[in-house]
């Protein structure tokens, strides 16, 4: 590592003037990055580690301000103009973004998008440029290359448009790659197999790659060198492997220690079911409008039968698509269903909605989007009353008054914050909200569909911990939905590996785990658990697995 | 970044922490728009002088003064000084009787009158019948009233000073006055036409959007009918069954915006209802009429909201419009719109017909249309 650095950031600051004053988002920060590494910055939402590459691009939004100093081979970037900045960027630093699904242009084919910065940069032909893209696309793994290059991005998946997106990256032959959460939004195999393309990539082509993530999974497989961000100052440096070993900052450690730990005993065998749902079938789809023809019919959930115990936690893993929300939500009749579920021996699965409002005290839900599922135009005390005002209408408002205070008490939020409304709350309290409103009716069961998964690591294991209090102080049965498979292992006692809307293999938490026998199972736990880092996996696997 | 963290907050019990809702916010937000408060002081202002206007001003609005037709804006009162000696002696020449020279001092006027027989004193009733002339009586020498079978005497009478600072009309009516009554009208069927259009058409789009599937097909499908009948036909149609009044114009113009308001709102309602917050109210078993009322339409308030300020000019153009084609409010009720009707009739001769109520319309149209656009600003969740 004596090689000069191709970036190297001094004292860089950015501000943001918003109507509650200036934002001062990265606080000075350094940052070095040689020719052909790898180098992770890592830090919570927040944390200032996006803003920092987006000032290095002069992509801030129009209310922000870099100070600082940001050298590119001697090349000042920080203040550069526009005309300028665009001879390097896009060219010699080039980047891809945590969503797939939004950074490409739906209205013009792959081909096209991917060729705009050959044509733009190097004023190749239209006709060359398409040969490019199609090696390109070659390069990065999509199968079928010179006929996918006239597909639109709604014809592809979630991985193959992030491939599409590291294609256009690398078409100039970039010194630099930066990927901002390149894999947050797509499922872990996929995830597995771009950090892999991403490996193998800068093994053949020696860039250096820029990666900023929350996931510390990810850096310790992937990254040369990690850099630590909290409140926009970098905390703690240093090569991969030394940090993680012997971490010095308090914060590197919390975040070390994030993963969430534990294991659930089993219920006892006696524990009486619950719920249970048998051939449980939901068809989406069919039917259409009044002039459109017969539609295909998807099979969301295709006869499944589980039985949740009392006391217990059964987890349903499995990737974007896979049925496992709606299998939730079939079994707390949410969704028309096909199949019997039954609630404590009672065949529920005819009961309309009249008929479920009294059972609907007993089965709860809590979502992923701590953002989406409260709404802005309630106070927070009016939002965890809701419940008791439909179940226990007789209830006077005082008595509502002290359930809605004991209730988040029980969440850990002060209850004086009732008055305040949902956007003054961070994600973490957020969700702890959403549980208290499920918790005040006192259920039996509850669904919690993806409830961490849109947390940061430390406040993801507050919940996770928060979650089996409630369970041990209760008594609760869950069913907890999951694509985050470390979480799933400490909340579940029971496993449920779902695709396409079948199960593919159930058990014990630990039988599963140790020892997958069904082959998906097996990828799905290689590519969340394993810790071999990236690049001494095979080519094979970068390229052979597409999704 | 509004959303501060509480984090820390947690510690000893405190008092209650009032939280700031998104209704507060848009009004900080609001309040910061400089256009949109002046709007808003112009249109409370106008709607001030349209309700208590025509009470405190001294002319009624269908008062008719036949000396003052069409007399130009002034700030001076009138009669003017050179047109009340003909004035009086025009009025007296009625009484045929003999006048004397007639002299104006400060605000009466004095004649001396004399005839061959007696004078009778009901020739006083021919100078009180002039708007010019008020208290007119007739008297001796010394100011006494005048002996009976008298045959000289002193017509005296007090000039009426009047002020039309926006001029008169065509038949004589004081402009300002039934300018005030205009904006009274003309406010008052813009926001009850909208409020109608608002409690439909927000009722009918959620309960469409949120029910769904066949019977959301069924109630778009009659809004779709509704929408192709030509306004105006529509109107006329009622006005022939029903007759002209007031009430049938604000239902007209109701009836027709409400369709408008019912496509935004089911459309807000439908992305509204995937929203985790309304399936997290399922969950708990709330009805459907409380999911409507109390998440659906709260939620879908934003845009109704910006919607509606904008309807209201819509509708007071649409009122203008009718008006203007006689379909709309009777004489000697006035409207904006009737007004710059008569207005333009008049345009050559008596500008000021036109110009006064004209500038007022635009100046509402202005305000509310301002005030809805810092209204959105305001709203619009895409700043936070």
């Amino acid at each position: 590592m004596t090689q000069e650095s191709i970036l190297s950031v001094r004292d860089l600051h950015v501000e943001f003037e918003t109507n509650d004053g200036m934002v001062h988002a990265v606080r000075g920060i350094d940052l070095d990055v040689k020719p052909g590494e790898t180098v992770a910055i890592v830090g919570e939402s927040g944390s200032g580690k996006s803003q920092t590459t987006m000032a290095l691009m002069g992509l801030l939004a129009s209310n922000g301000r870099a100070r600082g100093s940001a050298t590119y081979r001697g090349q000042e970037l920080i203040g550069l103009s526009e005309r300028k900045l665009n001879r390097i960027r896009g060219e010699k630093i080039t980047m891809i973004f945590q969503e797939p699904m939004t950074s490409l242009d739906p209205l013009y084919r792959i081909g096209r998008q991917i060729a705009e910065p050959l044509v733009f940069h190097r004023g190749m032909s239209r006709k060359a440029a398409r040969e490019r893209v199609i090696e390109l696309l070659e390069l990065v793994g999509i199968p079928d290359p010179a006929r996918r290059v006239d597909a639109y991005p709604h014809e592809l998946s979630g991985g193959q448009r992030q491939r599409v997106m590291i294609a256009m990256a690398l078409a100039n032959d970039p010194d630099m790659l930066i990927a901002d959460e390149p894999t947050t939004a797509l499922d872990v195999t996929i995830q597995a197999q771009i950090l892999a393309l991403l490996a193998e990539l800068q093994r053949k082509l020696g860039m250096a790659i820029v990666f900023i993530t929350h996931d510390l999974g990810i850096v310790r497989r992937f990254a040369d060198r990690v850099y630590v961000m909290r409140y926009g100052e970098v905390v703690e440096e240093g090569e991969t492997s030394v940090l993680f070993d012997t971490p010095k900052h308090p914060y590197t450690m919390e975040l070390l220690a994030a993963e969430p730990t534990g294991r659930k005993a089993p219920p006892p065998l006696e524990a009486p079911i619950l719920l249970e749902g048998r051939d449980v079938e939901v068809v989406f789809g069919g039917g259409g409008g009044w002039f459109s023809g017969p539609e295909a019919e998807i099979r969301a959930v295709d006869r499944i039968s589980v039985a949740l115990h009392k006391g217990q936690t059964i987890g349903v893993v499995g990737e974007s698509g896979s049925g496992k929300s709606t299998l939730g939500r079939a079994l707390l009749r949410l969704l028309p269903s096909e199949g019997t579920v039954r609630f404590e021996g009672a065949d529920i699965s005819a009961a309309d909605k009249r008929a479920m409002r009294p059972m609907r005290k007993e089965l709860q839900l809590v979502f992923q989007d701590p953002f989406g599922s409260l709404s802005p135009r309630m106070t927070i005390g009016q939002v965890v009353t809701e419940g008791l005002k439909v179940h226990e209408p007789q209830l006077p408002a005082r008595e509502r008054d002290r359930r809605a205070i004991e209730a988040l008490d029980e969440v850990g939020l002060d209850p004086a914050m009732r008055n305040r409304y949902p956007h003054e709350f961070s994600g973490g309290q957020r969700q702890r909200i959403a549980i208290a409103r499920a918790m005040i009716l006192k259920p039996k069961v509850v669904v919690l569909d993806e409830p961490t998964s849109a947390l940061d690591r430390s406040v993801q294991k507050q919940i996770v911990d928060l979650l089996r209090d409630l369970q041990k102080a209760h008594d609760l049965s869950y069913l907890f939905i999951s694509h985050d498979l470390a979480v799933v292992r400490a909340m579940a006692d029971h496993i449920v590996v779902m695709k396409q809307g079948r199960i593919v293999e159930e058990g014990p938490t630990d039988a599963i785990f140790d020892h997958p026998r069904e082959a998906y199972t097996q990828a799905l736990m290689a590519a969340a658990i394993d810790g071999t880092p990236f690049r001494q996996q095979t080519g094979a696997f970068a390229a052979g697995l597409i999704d | 970044m509004s959303n501060t963290t509480l984090e820390q907050a947690s510690g000893p019990r405190e008092p209650l922490v009032a939280g700031r809702s998104l209704g507060q916010d848009a009004w900080l937000r609001l309040r910061r728009n400089r256009a949109a408060v002046a709007s808003a002081v112009v249109l409370l202002l106008l709607a001030l002088a349209g309700i208590v206007g025509p009470w405190i001003h001294a002319h009624p609005y269908d008062r008719i003064y036949p000396q003052y037709v069409r007399a130009p804006a002034s700030l001076e009162a009138y009669p003017k000084e050179d047109a009340i000696v003909p004035a009086f002696e025009s009025a007296l020449g009625r009484a045929r009787v003999d006048i004397g020279e007639i002299e104006l001092s400060g605000s009466t006027v004095r004649a001396p009158v004399s005839d061959d027989e007696a004078l009778d004193p009901r020739i006083v009733r021919y100078i009180d019948r002039s708007d010019l002339f008020s208290n007119a009586r007739l008297e001796d020498e010394e100011g006494n009233e005048m002996m009976e079978g008298a045959t000289s005497a002193f017509m005296v009478a007090d000039v009426q000073r009047l002020r039309f600072v926006f001029g008169t009309d065509a038949n004589g009516r004081d402009l300002l006055t039934r300018i005030l009554i205009g904006i009274r009208i003309s406010l008052a069927i813009g926001v009850l036409a909208s409020m109608m259009a608002l409690l439909l058409g927000v009722t009918y789009g959620a309960i469409a959007g949120y029910l769904g599937g066949r019977v959301d097909n069924l109630m778009m499908r009659v809004v779709d009918v509704l929408y192709s009948l030509p306004f105006i036909f529509f109107v006329i149609l009622l006005v022939v069954f029903f007759g002209r009044n007031f009430v049938l114009i604000f239902i007209a113009i109701g009836c027709t915006e409400w369709l408008d308001m019912a496509r935004i709102v089911r459309g807000q309602t439908l992305t509204i209802k995937r929203q985790e917050y309304v399936q997290a109210a399922e969950a708990l078993g709330v009805s459907d009429a409380g999911i409507v009322r109390r998440h659906i339409i709260p939620n879908a308030l934003g845009p109704v909201v910006v919607f509606v300020t904008l309807l209201v000019p819509k509708a007071i153009l649409l009122e203008s419009l009718l008006s203007f084609l006689g379909l709309g409010v009777q004489e000697p009720l006035t409207s904006l719109g009737l007004l710059i009707a008569e207005g333009a009739a008049n345009m050559r001769g008596a500008a000021w017909l036109l110009i006064y109520p004209a500038v007022t319309l635009t100046a509402i149209l202005f305000a509310l249309n301002f005030l809805g656009d810092g209204l959105r600003d305001a709203l619009d969740p895409k700043d936070r």
